[in-house]
């Protein structure tokens, strides 16, 4: 049976007051693009760095590709290239000496080291910076360099976090054409983001996390279903009050300037039934517009308060 | 070459370029500092005091300026690059690798070393411009400059850890190594101190290094050379082995 990249069981990890891990439960699949969102604070960070040795947990397990982080730590790390929020670059060296050096750390011989630098600086569009030490690079050329640092040493795991953190938006789309084809060529990719399109757009599956745990893990096209459309229907003659509708999902029901807008959990499914329950009132509808939850409205609901949620949900 | 040797050869190579190519930030103090002080305690001083053990006083301090050298930028290289890769956090991109502890120990220890013995043939070649430099047992002077390079190397490892300031750094070396050294018998010899004060100075560590260097160069040691070997080679492996520890648990490191 083929293991999974990423297995968290049971994980905790805690500083002074904060629960920064609080028992997350969490397995990202070979191959897959796997998006982590949630809050500031909810332990996104401090999960990526429990698995790169950076943080020591303090209770549960943590493998990958079936490697214990703190037991196997060696084949663990060897799988991984990471790309961290901060930047964290050697600043004493030219950049392709720092990417040398990274490839070397990973035990790669110095040739062929150069060989990977090389190419890795190709890839994110750099190549002619190369004898430039970090800092005369600018802002996007810095976020181009960690993730070529992330990818000198072919990882089969590629860790990003927040990796188009204000860049613009040709950067961006150029960093997710990278990613893109690093994924099709079969590297796992687990990926933080503030940018919930960007996750909606790249991700295979999504985990939510809020509070060092777990909210739920789904794609993004699951998760939007989760989410409460909003229904507008023109009405050939505009009531004075909202009419009630006997119809299972709605949450909710206004009139407003555009028309009827009723608010119910999966719109495609339930407009139907509220079309014929309109129509058995004797309401002639005129126009349909289906406007689907987006991502980053589940996510709001799903991180604003939990409880609502697993109310909602059941 | 296997995988363990290309990554410990590559941070010692990467902590060598670091030192080599800041030459005015690691090599000319030395000369600079060693150069006065020959002129000082050597020309000036020296030729008023005479022979001592007899050697002439240049001959006698020289030893103690090489320790002096070897230490301080042993234990500098040490604790500075392992404290400037936390402050801006590179060190992360060693600590992420599939490296072993004990290989990123030795590398920063050796590198740190090779730094100590480079330094103390430098002060060599600073003190052959003002006098001749004997080597009457060359195997206990290379012996000596390994292990007192090596154990400072192994502090620096450790300061650089616990070092939470780049005042950290200052205060160790000038407040605590350099005292140390000043009063361990790198300016007299421990035959001029009264009893009271020889036998204080017997509990200061660098009195043991000084005699040994200068039993390398000159022939002439107050403490019995095999025993300060031994007792010195004893504790840079416990100073290695808490290095080790450190790394293993993170300490400064890791959250």
């Amino acid at each position: 049976m083929t293991e999974p990249a990423i297995r968290a069981s049971g994980l905790q990890k805690r500083y002074g007051d904060v629960q920064a891990l609080d028992d997350l439960e969490l397995t990202v699949e070979q191959g897959e693009f796997f998006g982590l969102l949630g809050p500031n604070g909810a332990g996104k960070t401090t999960f990526i760095n429990t698995l790169v040795g950076l943080v020591h947990k303090d209770r549960g397990t943590a493998e990958v590709f079936g490697f214990d982080v703190e037991d196997d730590y060696r084949e663990a790390r060897d799988r991984i290239g990471v790309a961290p929020q901060e930047f964290n670059v050697d600043r004493f060296f030219p950049i392709i000496e720092v990417l040398e050096h990274k490839a070397g750390y990973h035990g790669i011989g110095r040739a062929e080291a150069r060989e990977r630098a090389e190419e890795a600086l190709k890839t994110v569009g750099i190549w002619d910076k190369r004898d430039t030490r970090f800092d005369w690079l600018s802002g996007g050329m810095k976020r181009r360099f960690v993730l070529a640092r992330a990818l000198v040493s072919d990882p089969d795991l590629l860790i990003l976090d927040e990796p188009t953190a204000g860049v613009d938006v040709q950067l961006r789309h150029d960093l997710w054409d990278i990613i893109n084809r690093m994924n099709d060529a079969g590297t796992t990719i687990l990926l933080t983001t503030h940018y919930i399109e960007e996750a909606e757009r790249l991700c295979d599956r999504v985990a939510i996390m809020d509070d060092g745990q777990k909210v739920e893990v789904a794609t993004p096209d699951d998760l939007m279903a989760r989410g409460t459309d909003t229904i507008v229907l023109e009405l050939a003659e505009i009531p004075r009050t909202a009419p009630r509708l006997d119809v299972d999902g709605i949450t909710d029901i206004e009139l407003t300037d555009e028309g009827l807008a009723v608010t119910a959990m999966g719109g495609s499914q339930t407009a139907p039934a509220i079309m014929r329950e309109l129509e058995a009132q004797g309401h002639t509808v005129t126009s349909l517009d289906i406007r689907r939850a987006s991502l980053e409205e589940v996510f709001v609901d799903m991180t604003r308060d939990d409880r609502e949620y697993a109310e909602v949900s059941a | 070459m296997n995988q363990n040797t290309t990554q410990f050869l590559t941070l010692v190579r990467r902590e060598i370029l670091r030192f080599v190519r800041r030459p005015y930030n690691t090599f000319l103090p030395p000369i600079i500092t060693n150069a006065l002080y020959f002129s000082v305690f050597g020309v000036i001083l020296g030729s008023r005091i005479g022979e001592i053990a007899g050697v002439s006083y240049l001959q006698f301090v020289l030893p103690g300026l090489v320790v002096l050298g070897a230490i301080s930028d042993s234990f500098e290289n040490a604790s500075f690059t392992i404290f400037h890769g936390r402050w801006n956090d590179y060190i992360q991109a060693v600590l992420t690798s599939p490296m072993s502890n004990r290989s990123m120990v030795a590398a920063y220890v050796s590198a740190s070393a090779l730094r100590g013995v480079v330094t103390s043939l430098l002060i060599v070649g600073v003190g052959l411009i003002f006098t001749s430099v004997p080597v009457a047992n060359p195997v206990y002077l290379v012996s000596f400059l390994l292990v007192i390079t090596t154990l400072f190397g192994g502090l620096g490892v450790i300061g650089g850890l616990w070092a939470s300031d780049f005042d950290y750094l200052t205060v160790m070396n000038q407040f605590i190594l350099r005292p140390l050294v000043f009063f361990g018998a790198v300016f007299y010899s421990l035959e001029v101190l009264p009893a009271f004060w020889r036998n204080i100075s017997l509990l200061n560590p660098m009195v043991y290094m000084v005699n040994g260097v200068r039993y390398g160069m000159i022939g002439v040691t107050e403490i019995d050379p095999n025993t300060s070997l031994a007792v010195l080679t004893g504790t840079t492996v416990v100073v290695l082995s808490i290095d080790y520890v450190l790394f293993r648990r993170g300490y400064g490191l890791a959250e």
